[in-house]
């Protein structure tokens, strides 16, 4: 028995990294497929949605600053942004719950469930990763950055590649808003 | 306001990818403000306020049958 938890504390690290890039991971897919959804689909977000997106995007940042350093900081950051979602997500959920003129879920639904509610779900699969992870994982004897190259190289093109969404996200806001109030009506630029 | 929500996000993203970590930070956090503002904006409603009057509920009289 010791001797399994002299292994688990020799791992810990290593497996508090790809835990973290697992979350990252499945954040930028996240990302992605929104993405998709809006080009591939023809669909225009709501302004809730966008910050919605925007608090995923800042759990990214969050995630990517936890695999750089070895402090907590990251984790609190990308706490804050899993709150933030949680919260505009529902709010979201609940002026649209009961469909009234002008208030009704904007887009089509993924597997029956609408987006602000999937983003719930996000929120929540965000708020128990980090709980998990701080419970069995963390603690201050994982906190130094493991140097692990393979690691570090994935982190650093995750990261890269957030960022590029990021930027194409920013464009298509300047695309559909303008710099004024955001519409599901259309593109504000586009004939 | 959403296209200056999205570019100080993107701001802090090139910072913190240039190595340059506290003016990462204090963009995401510019962000971050913006983003409160404009969500409080979006959800207030001249009419309701911050109020969700549709979720109103009634509450059944205890000698009515739950199922008819």
């Amino acid at each position: 028995m010791r001797e399994i938890n002299r292994i688990l504390s020799l791992s810990a690290p290593a497996l508090d990294r790809v835990f973290l890039f697992a979350m990252l991971l499945a954040l930028a897919a996240i990302l992605t497929i929104a993405m998709v959804v809006q080009y591939g689909l023809g669909e225009i977000p709501c302004p809730l949605c966008l910050l919605q997106r925007f608090a995923i995007f800042g759990c990214c940042f969050g995630l990517i600053k936890q695999l750089h350093s070895g402090s907590e900081r990251g984790t609190g950051i990308s706490l804050i942004f899993s709150i933030l979602l949680l919260v505009i997500s529902a709010r979201q959920t609940l002026l649209d719950i009961v469909p009234r003129p002008g208030h009704e879920y904007v887009g089509s639904a993924i597997f029956g469930i609408h987006m602000p509610v999937w983003s719930i779900f996000i929120a929540l699969g965000l708020l128990i990763g980090f709980a998990i992870r701080l419970t069995f994982l963390g603690g201050l004897h994982s906190a130094p950055a493991v140097e692990s190259y393979l690691i570090r190289r994935l982190t650093r093109a995750l990261a890269i590649y957030v960022a590029f969404i990021c930027a194409i996200n920013f464009l298509s806001v300047v695309v559909q808003c303008g710099m004024d109030e955001c519409h599901t009506s259309g593109y504000r630029l586009l004939p | 306001m959403m296209a200056a929500i999205f570019a100080t996000l993107l701001i802090a993203f090139i910072f913190d990818l240039l190595g340059y970590q506290r003016f990462a930070l204090r963009c995401l956090f510019i962000s971050l403000a913006l983003c409160i503002v404009l969500f409080l904006w979006e959800i207030y409603s001249p009419v309701y306020g911050f109020r969700m009057p549709w979720l109103q509920v009634e509450v059944a009289p205890l000698s009515a049958p739950f199922a008819s």
